[in-house]
């Protein structure tokens, strides 16, 4: 009977133990936030010569803020500030130490992809099914069609490829062809990792919709020119409908590239068989047009299709710019405004101190107060949230490694907030306990009955405050989606914590017989209900 | 008997019903008086969120207390200060006016020269070399738009959630406690004109979270009691007000735990250890943690009530047989053997016989 209890509250304590000796070995250790560290920044100033001023100019800064902190957001769970100062983007990123990571984060600017659709796959996976075979011939509800303005241009055959780059995994082949799996292998695959976006690679993104659900998936070959093609774009209206109209460099590297793969995708070559040419950007399809001429002059191409203003707009936007909607300055360069330099925390260590001082005071006094309340069960309470703590550190410092995650001072008073209410669980069990055995049952029964009627209590509890949790995590940026991480970690610590260290502990306590007749030691009444 | 041997017996008989109007009355008050100050003085937010002014000077070797001590006499103690890469930098809230005049490259508000004169003698800069220029908000709409949304959504998954976990009425209860304490938090930092910072909104939403986690806490001891609405027992006011007498001893200790690290963090990292930041945070924390248990006694449970009273089917409820008790019999089985198992886990064993 004791090993049944000794054996799971060894195994997590050996097991709590062991990621944290894993977790001091690897080096890991918590980051702190910019108001409590500092970090490194970035400073971006428009080049002198761009041809934005006022509004427009106002409304590009605000979209590359925009675009920056999306980026930033994708990258983990850091807090960045990111600001405009007049004209200026200052960034800041937490934790960084590196002045060239820095740069990597903020000045990465998106690949822009031309990409042949090879097949056209349903919006999620399906198991394999030779007979529908549908894949081939979806070119024709294409959403968008590419039509040169002179329309009779003559047609050329397909110049020279020359994306042949390294390969890993995949075949030789350009375009479609030796993909190293069949279409209809692929309807049953995942769709690729924005991050796994290789160039070299073909890939299977999905389309959406404009609620940004996905309603099909694109299988796209390997990737037939970049942004590097084009020298700029424009949207224009003409006539009845808003239209994308990119212009690509003269020369072998520009439209001669371009010119290959229309010719390709409009004779449904191999290696462009649905006639679509996809345009992706930072693993994004923007658009999949159908092909309609087998060759264009380099400033007579238009994208026509569903567009509104703003999203013609905008896609002129990313194929002009790749990335971000303005051309910035190199911060290593010193005569252009953009900067790049470390900067100290706002806050500093005096707040840090006080905050882990008041902490560690304000856990003294917890401690007091539950032992004193609950004598040895008291105890037994600070063990379990010794054990959450710890887990705690653990997954923080983990998350600090692996996703940036940097802990701030709201961040700090959050935990030092949630020693209190992880408390609860405990307090939620001891009441009842204490209310079983002044009812009448043995300790030892007791310990058994009340354990499953006020873990659920805390379950239901926890499970509310984890689902709104991953909520704002989901669906918000910044400081909200830090704070969600740690309502979310904190609850399931909580249950964690609860079930596999505390119910076993207090099971060990009830079943010492020296214990149970001391009431001045376990903090529970006598069995016998006394004189009223 | 004492009180306090009572309490610690979970034996008090708190009459929660009859507080519940002088409670409430008393909290209805106190919740105009904060939507008055919000409507009326609206809330004084910080740079993060309005913009400010930015000052860069270039300076090395100073520390970003001298530069607070130097700014102090100008009321902006609590501007973000930072150095780094030869740079001093300086960010402080303006008035939006002064923004735009200063992206027209005036200065129409004193402050700002007389920072940038603070800041020339304290650096022995020459003022020309000072670069003045607008901060723009680092908490822009877009956050905020996406954080509202969340929100919404957060709200109504809770409220299907409580629906089918509980009951629709504990669902209205509970949502309603949480926007009484929010909004009288929030209704402080309007009236006493504290400056809201991004850790302000996360207070805010750590208050929601532990609001909504006691409530739930309490609704499901009332769950457990539902059992003697059968066969009339009592009503569900009573059923209700055995609960909160049972979990009222829970509340308070959950109080004081979660208080007691708060009140450190306001009296020896604030007060002692001089943290300004921690102070108004403290505050709000502190202040929003005892609503946040207040309310789930004197705010969910009251409106759960009357809604359950008014919508109810009383005459379904006390003729209720003990069906509920079979299905938990049923359930539990195989564990021990049936007899041993109480009819509902809920339901207290009886007492002993008392031993002569």
């Amino acid at each position: 009977m004791k090993r049944q209890v000794l054996l799971p509250l060894l195994s997590i304590l050996i097991i709590v133990g062991g990621l944290l000796g894993l977790s001091i070995g690897a080096g890991n250790s918590v980051l702190l936030g910019l108001d409590l560290e500092g970090g490194a920044e970035v400073v971006l100033e428009p080049v002198d010569d761009i041809d934005l001023s006022g509004e427009a100019l106002n409304e590009a800064l605000d979209r590359a803020v925009e675009i920056i902190r999306n980026r930033v957001d994708g990258l983990g769970v850091a807090e960045p500030d990111i600001t405009r100062q007049s004209n200026r983007i200052v960034v800041q990123l937490p934790g960084v130490e590196d002045q060239r990571r820095a740069l990597e984060v903020v000045g990465q600017t998106a690949e822009l992809r031309f990409r042949p659709v090879c097949a056209i796959l349903p919006a999620v996976p399906i198991q394999l099914d030779q007979s529908n075979n549908q894949n081939q011939d979806g070119s024709d509800d294409g959403p968008v069609g590419i039509l040169p303005t002179d329309v009779d241009a003559p047609s050329v055959e397909g110049a020279e490829e020359e994306n042949a780059g390294p390969m890993t995994s995949t075949p030789e082949g350009i375009g479609c062809e030796n993909l190293g799996f069949t279409p209809e292998e692929a309807l049953g695959m995942q769709s690729s990792d924005t991050e796994d976006d290789e160039a070299e690679d073909p890939v299977i993104l999905p389309l959406l919709d404009s609620e940004g659900n996905p309603y099909q998936r694109l299988l796209l070959g390997r990737t037939m020119l970049t942004g590097a093609s084009l020298e700029t774009a424009d949207a224009s209206f003409a006539g009845f409908e808003w239209q994308v109209l990119p212009v690509f460099r003269s020369g072998a590297d520009g439209i001669d590239l371009f010119n290959a793969a229309a010719n390709a995708c409009f004779n449904r070559q191999s290696i462009c068989q649905t006639g679509q040419l996809a345009i992706v950007l930072d693993g994004v399809i923007e658009s999949a047009p159908n092909v309609n001429t087998p060759f264009f002059e380099r400033d007579q191409i238009v994208i026509s299709g569903n567009f509104d203003q703003n999203r013609a707009q905008d896609t002129a936007l990313v194929l002009r710019y790749g990335s971000l909607p303005l051309e910035f300055g190199d911060p290593t360069d010193p005569t252009s405004g953009s900067r790049v330099r470390l900067v100290s925390a706002t806050l500093g260590q005096d707040s840090l101190d006080a905050g882990i001082t008041a902490g560690i005071v304000g856990l003294a006094f917890v401690a007091l107060f539950m032992m004193a309340y609950y004598k040895l069960l008291g105890l037994a309470a600070m063990l379990s949230l010794a054990v959450s703590g710890t887990m705690l550190w653990v997954i923080l410092a983990w998350l600090s490694e692996t996703r940036s995650l940097a802990l701030t001072l709201a961040g700090v008073v959050g935990l030092i907030v949630s020693i209190g209410t992880s408390l609860d669980s405990n307090v939620v069990y001891f009441e009842h306990l204490k209310e079983d055995i002044r009812n009448g049952r043995t300790l030892r029964s007791a310990v058994d009955q009340s354990f499953p009627i006020a873990f659920k209590t805390i379950f239901w509890a926890n499970l509310a405050s984890l689902i709104g949790a991953a909520i704002l995590y989901f669906l918000t940026v910044g400081s909200v989606r830090g704070f969600a991480l740690m309502l979310g970690l904190a609850s399931i610590l909580d249950l964690v914590a609860t079930y596999f260290f505390l119910r076993p502990l207090v099971k060990l306590i009830g079943m010492q017989k020296s214990i149970q007749d001391r009431t001045w030691l376990s903090g529970l009444p006598t069995p016998v209900a006394e004189e009223k | 008997m004492n009180l306090l041997k009572r309490m610690y017996r979970n034996e008090t008989s708190v009459p929660f019903a009859k507080l519940w109007k002088p409670v409430g009355i008393c909290s209805a008050l106190i919740l105009i008086i904060s939507v008055g100050s919000l409507g009326f003085r609206g809330l004084n937010l910080g740079l993060e969120f309005e913009g400010g002014g930015a000052w860069e000077v270039p300076a090395t070797g100073i520390e970003a207390e001298e530069v607070r001590d130097a700014l102090r006499p100008l009321g902006i103690a609590d501007a973000r200060i930072q150095t780094g890469g030869g740079v001093l930098r300086v960010r402080t809230e303006l008035s939006k006016v002064a923004q735009s005049d200063l992206q027209q490259g005036e200065s129409s508000d004193p402050i700002v020269a007389q920072v940038t004169t603070a800041l020339a003698e304290l650096t022995g800069q020459n003022e020309s070399a000072i670069s003045v220029s607008t901060a723009g908000p680092s908490w822009g709409e877009e956050i905020t738009n996406k954080a509202i949304n969340a929100l919404i959504v957060f709200f109504i998954v809770i409220a299907l959630y409580i629906t089918i976990r509980l009951r629709w009425e504990m669902a209205v209860g509970a949502l309603l406690a949480v926007a009484h304490d929010i909004l009288i938090t929030v209704g402080i930092y309007a009236l006493f004109q504290f400056e809201v910072t991004p850790p302000t909104v996360i207070a805010f939403l750590t208050i929601m979270g532990y609001s909504l986690y006691d409530t739930l806490v309490v609704f499901d001891k009332v769950r457990d009691n539902e059992h003697l609405l059968a066969n009339a027992k009592l009503t569900y006011t009573g059923v209700v007000e055995r609960a909160l007498n049972q979990v009222f001893m829970r509340s308070v200790n959950t109080s004081i735990t979660s208080i007691l690290p708060v009140v450190s963090v306001l009296v020896v990292g604030s007060g002692i250890m001089g943290a300004v930041t921690l102070k108004e945070f403290a505050l709000a924390l502190l202040i929003g943690l005892v609503i946040g248990t207040f309310s789930s006694l004197f705010v969910a449970s009251p409106i759960a009530t009357m809604l359950r009273n008014r919508f109810g089917d009383s005459e379904a409820d006390s003729s209720r047989s003990y069906r509920l008790s079979e299905a938990v019999r049923k359930r539990s089985k195989g564990n021990q053997p049936a007899l041993k198992v109480p009819a509902n886990p809920a339901i207290p064993p009886r007492p002993r016989k008392r031993r002569r």
